[in-house]
């Protein structure tokens, strides 16, 4: 039998988490699960990118109405899908092939062809790297948008943004490492399972917060004054601190005077997030902030609030853009099964001048040298119209996702969909792979980066993946 | 099949640097050859598997190249393997070096061959390759069958010679005997105040009242402790707090999960028989076989029955899915979950992990998963009722007659409108003259009709296009109102000052998603949904209208689909002053929409005045039945699952690499082939009845002979009791799980589990009355440098409260605590649908959310400020151990919520209710926070603070206080 002190790997890393780089303070407080310290944090070796802005547009974003032009699907508009004239999918039965309702122009010195309802978009195609051939494992929404963001399709896994938390620790001590900015009009499908910490311990979760809601608990309470609050910290400072004297060896009672201290620092840096005041108009109008489109206006909000987080040091910023499946699918996110284009109509308008607008101010502002930006949805739409409708079913063989920034070589298209859209065909891609891919910019071997749960060392990318390196500058 | 292409180079070149090796081999041993027959079973197939199988089996076939069976490595066309032919054998060629020291081909990853595994390979082939019949190679696990967990449980004899001391406490004499080989020894007792602290929390999760602290510090009867325990163990707390627990191991979570994530309002009853079986210390081998199969062994009894709903406490995807491929991944999914949860809780064993292929680490074949699988296979989540036979047959008499007279009535009403429609069969063509109008139009609908002044106009539905006998519910996309004269215009505009108004289906985070002013907004493709059967528009100023246009589908191209649900029979009516209302359309002389809505015509036209009185009685009359239905006891209704006997239906098969559309062998419902050794085994017909499989698999699982359940039970006390187990992985006792520290004494406890019937009360006993359990936790640098983490036991474990405990903690000592049990529990979220649900935390949380956190409906994907925040798992997996971390969120919410605002004005007002002077205030918030008295210097603190912020700030530091919530 072994020898207890034979100190199995995972509990290893339990005594010396002071030595790792990129550590922030807020590392050094917890006392993790027993028996759960990961064989190897990171970073593993110099990355391109510090910080991830992954903007997610929730219900399935069609990749042939947006980003994967599709000739073949005009000229045989109408006709049956060669070999799949009678597919059943998600919803049913499918009918004849179906063009986008909006025609395709070239875009940029790179002539990306790009759908005309993304006009603001189409600026930025030269710095983009698309990922044209994705493949989801699931065509349901739940498991779809919890796959593309923890890497499994079932419920309980790490999010990138909490593996990121987790792998590289926090760049400032004044805000929370993860941040999820849901949209105004609810959460995407899977709720806060999206942004979840999974098995990892709970600080590496995502803090939530909008420019229509203020992170949760973080003004002092109604009715007591600044003096009483100080002189409450005080005396609190005081009762821990002797609390803690007289056991110095415990580290974590050490760690949550720390937090208390740090909790107070949020508690003054977070109002001034939010609080857009000395922006420049010419910033409100770039982004949209003023639209008459109460939608448009709030996303417009979180956009520039998504910024004004990256450049004070969050590390991961989770923005959506568009909600749940309702009642009537495709009302609050891009869920089109039955009216593609009256729906498109309604949210390209809210996604496009923003976040073009965030990407092009990143931009100037020297921050997309080291910040990812990451676009995603759970998977892509069929090239038919579904039965008896003029929308389009769920479609998890072929779908893009970009990113572009730090590291990412723009103006390419690495893989496609097959003539139709239907399947992912040349380069086919998987999460995994994606994942993989933004795990190398960050400076992170994906295969290292593990964590023990449930008999075996857990990963963003499960046991599979690679890094595109085509896409890397 | 050939391999590589690069590897035909190396074949050239390889023969000549192999030989030379060979003899150089024969010269440095001076040995004539003498080579032994190499026995493939002995020789070859072990190191196949070990070094190969992982990435070239039936469910990972890289390079498509798979080497399980005779036929695939030996399949000339491949060549793998050329019988005699070692060095024109791929398999031989690839996985040693080409040149010495080189790293070989292959395997990618791991340890290549040997030099002695590859001259057996070599000879292996050179000797003609001879594959006994029948071998399928499988990939190795790097544990096997002899791996401590799975060995049988030792005689008590074997300890012997560490408890050979009659005065030493078994349990002492193990963790001496460790703690002295490394140089170390106990703490002295602890204080008697942290004693009782630390028990009162170990074994109820309350703090003790400031008497029974006093008490016990005061006592010197020798018994003090032991009548504690037995305190401790009586109070129903007991079970509230290991109850938790095991809530934890079982995935406990009242929301489906996914993307609906429906809350679930009936498993509660669930956590109520964890808790009371866990006060009546039930045997535990019991409490499993109910949890496996109380339904099955318990049937007509529901406080055996609802031990069953473990098997659906877990989160699945319940998302319907018209894909066949997917909809059967999914099926699967839930499956894996019920199997994980299970082998996790029992049997501390990863059965999951052999889902797509044989388990990598531990000796868990692919087909131990699926003979899970199939034992489960008939389990569906849902509800059903619950009761008694003797509570099902007195509600089946008193619900008989009723529907008898339920059946007549409606019989009655039937025959009316049948000899109605009768009647207006000879009318038809008066009908169908008088219906000479263009049905109505979803793309737009108009009517004309002689000029009126007006300020409202309004659209009542009579019936609705899909249904004749429904009018709520329609769907306008746009409503115009078109203005008489020269320059007409649509007024009916938000724009100009339009209003619109009717009941509309609501979305409460996104209010005005489906509202009226959908229909007036100028734009389609966003529609008003009414719930109601009316859509009023108030115009901005009395116009002279002549026409309305309406529409659900206008511009759309395939306006038939049910998202655009219109209006089929309706009138228009005009109004000044939104009181008086006169019609000037309606749309009963348009031909009806369907057969269905003729059909409705016809009867309503044919009914006598006589008739109407008849139908009014049988309709109040059926009223009163629903009335007297509704009034009768209803049987409760409990998430317990169904057990369908359809999905049961075998044969079954083991999904290559975890696909359901790749069948592969066949299996049957059996024990597993891990234990096969060391326990009882067990193999069913592949039609043995669903409740049988699932009763032979409890019964395996809670046998004495056993071991491994035993030896997981034990492990959890043990960890629950000191904050790490014996085995610091509870969930895991396979080969990437720890290691027990203490192998003897887990052994020892389990045999002590199973002489004392598998009760655990006799057990929590053993464990505190060791000296071990009553040392003092105080740190020390020597022993610290040996065993940091005190896995020996050098030192009592000092821990943070649970996230359970902090809140019960604070609602005592603020005297809020309502210690009501059972029944349906509360909520510190706000809950709302929209076909998903959506958990929001609450800002205030009420006096009905004062019981005990256990209580609180815990959903899954929601998250509950200080619950959550102090590591209160989701539950998705199992969840063996807690973790604590400290986060600056724990000190906002703590510091801001208007829980703590709540509880320290209720602790303020209890403590200046016992007195009335700073100085004794002190004393009494130190009585009551921390059951101690205040040293002279936190009296001068404290009571200065009373005196500058006033008693309700400083019980809000006090409840913030660390010393509140660790223990020592």
């Amino acid at each position: 039998m072994n020898s207890p002190f034979d100190t199995t790997r995972r509990r290893f890393l339990g005594n010396v988490t002071t030595g790792l780089m990129g550590v922030g303070l807020t590392q050094l407080m917890t006392r993790e699960g027993f028996g759960s310290v990961a064989t190897s944090r990171g970073p593993h070796f110099p990355g391109k990118a510090k910080r991830v802005l992954q903007i997610f547009c929730p219900g399935a974003a069609s990749h042939m109405d947006l980003w994967e032009h599709k000739p073949m699907l005009e000229k045989m508009h109408g006709q049956p899908l060669p070999g799949e004239e009678d597919m059943v999918s998600f919803q049913g039965k499918n009918g004849p092939l179906m063009k986008s309702p909006w025609p395709f122009a070239p875009a940029g010195e790179s002539g990306k062809m790009i759908s005309t309802m993304l006009p603001n978009m189409a600026e930025h195609v030269d710095d983009i790297a698309f990922f044209h051939a994705m493949q989801s494992k699931t065509n349901t929404h739940g498991p779809g948008c919890v796959f593309v963001n923890t890497g499994h399709a079932t419920e309980g896994f790490p999010s990138a943004g909490a593996w990121t938390s987790y792998a590289l620790g926090s760049l400032t001590d004044n805000l929370p490492t993860y941040v999820a900015i849901p949209d105004i009009r609810g959460e995407p499908p899977n709720g806060k399972a999206n942004w979840s910490n999974g098995f990892l311990p709970a600080r590496h979760q995502a803090i939530t917060m909008a420019a229509h809601q203020p992170i949760r608990n973080i003004e002092r309470p109604s009715g007591v004054s600044m003096q009483k609050e100080k002189g409450t910290r005080e005396l609190l400072n005081f009762l821990n601190e002797r609390h803690a004297a007289e056991r110095a060896a415990e580290t974590d009672l050490r760690a949550r005077i720390g937090a208390y201290e740090l909790a107070a620092k949020m508690q003054m840096s977070a109002p001034e997030v939010s609080d857009f005041a000395s922006e420049s108009p010419h910033i409100h109008k770039l982004y949209g902030t003023d639209s008459g489109n109460e939608l448009k206006a709030a996303y417009a909000r979180n956009c520039l609030l998504s910024r004004r987080l990256l450049e004070r040091g969050v590390r991961y910023v989770n923005l959506y853009c568009s909600s749940r499946a309702s009642g009537v699918d495709g009302l609050l996110n891009w869920d089109a099964h039955k009216t593609l284009k009256a729906d498109y109509e309604r949210h390209c308008p809210i996604f496009d001048q923003p976040t073009a607008a965030l990407l092009t101010d990143l931009k100037q502002l020297g921050l997309l040298e080291d910040t990812l930006v990451l676009w995603t949805s759970e998977f892509g739409r069929m090239p038919t119209r579904q039965e008896g409708t003029a929308g389009r079913d769920h479609n998890p063989d072929g779908f893009t996702l970009w990113m572009m920034g730090a590291g990412v070589k723009g103006g390419v298209s690495y893989g496609a969909t097959d003539e139709f859209g239907r399947r992912a065909e040349d380069k086919p891609t998987t999460v995994w792979d994606y994942y993989a891919t933004v795990m190398h910019l960050l400076g992170l071997d994906f295969k290292k980066l593990s964590f023990y749960h449930n008999g075996i060392d857990q990963r963003l990318t499960d046991v599979h993946g690679k890094v595109i390196k085509q896409v890397l500058a | 099949m050939i391999l590589l292409e690069m590897m035909r180079f190396g074949k050239m070149t390889r023969p000549i640097f192999v030989e030379m090796l060979f003899v150089a081999a024969l010269l440095s041993k001076g040995a004539v050859v003498t080579a032994a027959p190499v026995d493939f079973v002995k020789d070859i197939q072990p190191v196949l598997e070990k070094k190969c199988l992982s990435c070239h089996n039936p469910n990972s076939v890289k390079g498509d190249i798979d080497l399980s069976t005779a036929e695939l490595v030996l399949d000339p066309e491949a060549e793998l393997v050329i019988p005699g032919k070692a060095m024109a054998s791929d398999l031989y060629l690839v996985s040693t070096p080409e040149e010495p020291g080189e790293k070989p081909y292959m395997p990618e990853e791991g340890d290549p061959l040997t030099d002695k595994e590859a001259e057996l390979l070599q000879r292996w082939i050179d000797k003609g390759a001879e594959w006994p019949e029948g071998i399928v190679l499988r990939e190795a696990s790097e544990a096997d069958k002899s791996w401590w967990a799975y060995q049988e449980l030792p005689d008590e004899e074997a300890f012997s010679v560490v408890l050979a001391n009659p005065d030493t406490h078994p349990i002492d004499a193990f963790i001496e005997a460790k703690l002295e080989a490394e140089g170390l020894e106990m703490n002295s007792p602890a204080e008697r105040r942290d004693l009782i602290r630390r028990a009162t929390y170990d074994l109820t999760g309350l703090p003790p009242t400031p008497e029974e602290v006093e008490t016990f510090v005061a006592s010197d009867d020798p018994k003090a402790y032991d009548k504690l325990i037995d305190r401790l163990l009586a109070s129903p707390h007991y079970g509230e707090r290991w109850g938790r627990h095991w809530l934890d191991v079982v995935r406990f979570g009242e929301s489906r999960g996914y993307e609906r994530n429906q809350i679930i309002d009936n498993l509660w009853p669930f956590r109520d028989y964890v808790i009371e079986s866990i006060n009546d210390d039930k045997p535990f081998d019991e409490f499993i076989r109910e949890h496996l199969a109380g339904d099955v062994f318990g049937s007509g009894n529901p406080d055996v029955e609802i031990g069953s709903a473990f098997l659906v406490a877990g989160a699945y995807d319940d998302v319907r899915n018209q894909d066949v491929d997917q909809a059967s991944q999914i099926r699967a999914n839930t499956l894996d979950e019920i199997i994980n949860a299970t082998s996790q809780a029992f049997l501390g064993m990863t059965v999951s992990c052999a889902r797509c292929h044989d388990h990598k680490f531990d000796p868990i074949a692919q087909t131990d998963y699926y003979q899970l699988y199939a034992t489960f296979a008939g389990v569906r989540h849902g509800e059903r009722v619950l009761a008694t036979t003797k509570d099902k047959q007195e509600v089946a008499a008193l619900t008989k007659p009723l529907t008898a007279r339920k059946t007549e009535l409606e019989k009655q009403e039937r025959s009316i409108h049948a000899e109605a429609t009768r009647r207006s069969e000879a009318r038809k063509e008066e009908f169908e003259q008088a219906w000479h109008r263009p049905v109505v139009d979803r793309t737009g609908t108009v009517e004309t009709f002689a000029p009126v002044e007006a300020k409202f106009v309004r659209l009542i539905s009579e019936a609705r296009d899909d249904n004749p006998n429904i009018a709520s519910g329609f769907r306008i996309d746009e409503f115009e109102v078109w203005s008489s004269g020269e320059n007409t215009e649509n007024v009916a505009l938000q724009s100009k000052g339009a209003k619109a108004t009717g009941a509309a289906r609501v979305i409460e985070d996104f209010p005005g998603a489906y509202g009226a002013h959908h229909a007036i907004d100028g734009k389609t493709g966003e529609r008003f949904m009414s719930t109601a059967t009316d859509l009023t528009i108030e115009l901005a100023e009395p116009t002279r209208i002549e026409k309305v246009i309406f529409s659900s589908a206008k511009g759309e191209s395939n306006p038939e689909h049910r998202k655009f649900i219109f209006v089929a029979d309706y009138r228009i009516e005009v109004s000044r002053d939104g009181e008086t209302w006169k019609e000037v359309a309606h749309g009963r002389d348009r031909k009806p929409v369907h057969d269905k809505h003729r059909n409705v015509r016809y009867r309503i036209a044919g009914l006598t005045p006589q008739d109407g009185g008849e139908l009014a009685s049988i309709r109040a009359e059926l009223a009163k039945v629903s009335r007297e239905f509704a009034a009768l006891p209803a049987l409760p209704s409990v998430w317990v699952g169904n057990r369908n006997a359809d999905d049961a239906k075998g044969p079954f098969h083991l999904f290559i690499g975890g696909s359901p559309a790749r069948k592969g062998d066949p299996v049957v419902p059996a024990s597993l082939s891990t234990l096969s050794e060391t326990a009882p085994t067990y193999e069913l017909p592949v039609d043995a009845p669903e409740s049988e499989r699932r009763l032979e698999l409890a019964d395996w699982i809670a046998s004495s002979e056993n071991p491994l359940a035993l030896r997981v039970l034990a492990n959890r006390l043990w960890h629950y009791h000191f904050g790490t187990g014996i085995v610091d992985t509870p969930n895991d006792f396979g080969y990437m799980g720890g290691r027990p520290t203490h192998p003897e004494l887990l052994d020892y406890l389990a045999i002590r589990l199973r002489e004392n019937d598998w009760k655990l009360k006799d057990m929590h006993r053993l464990i505190m009355t060791s000296q071990v359990y009553q040392q003092a936790s105080t740190w020390r640098e020597k022993a610290a440098k040996v065993d940091g983490d005190s896995r020996l036991l050098w030192r009592f474990p000092p821990r943070r409260l649970s996230a359970e405990e902090i809140r019960d903690t604070i609602l005592t000592v603020s005297g809020k605590l309502d210690k009501t049990m059972g029944g349906p529990g509360f909520r510190l979220f706000h809950f709302m649908q929209d076909n998903v649900c959506t958990y929001e935390p609450l800002d205030e949380h009420g006096p009905e959310t004062y019981r005990r956190a256990v209580y609180h409906q815990n959903a899954r994907a929601s998250v509950v400020d200080l619950m959550t925040e102090f590591d209160q798992p989701d539950c998705t997996f199992s969840a063996p151990e807690r973790a604590e971390t400290t986060t600056p969120l724990q000190a906002l919410t703590l510091m801001n919520h208007d829980f703590t605002m709540d509880m320290a004005e209720a602790l303020a007002a209890g403590i200046s209710e016992a007195s009335h002077d700073p100085a004794g205030q002190v004393l009494e918030a130190y009585r009551i926070l921390y059951q101690r008295a205040p040293e002279p210097e936190e009296v001068d603190k404290v009571k200065a603070a009373i005196d500058d912020l006033g008693l309700v700030s400083v019980a809000r530091a006090l409840l913030n206080s660390s010393e509140l919530i660790f223990l020592d």
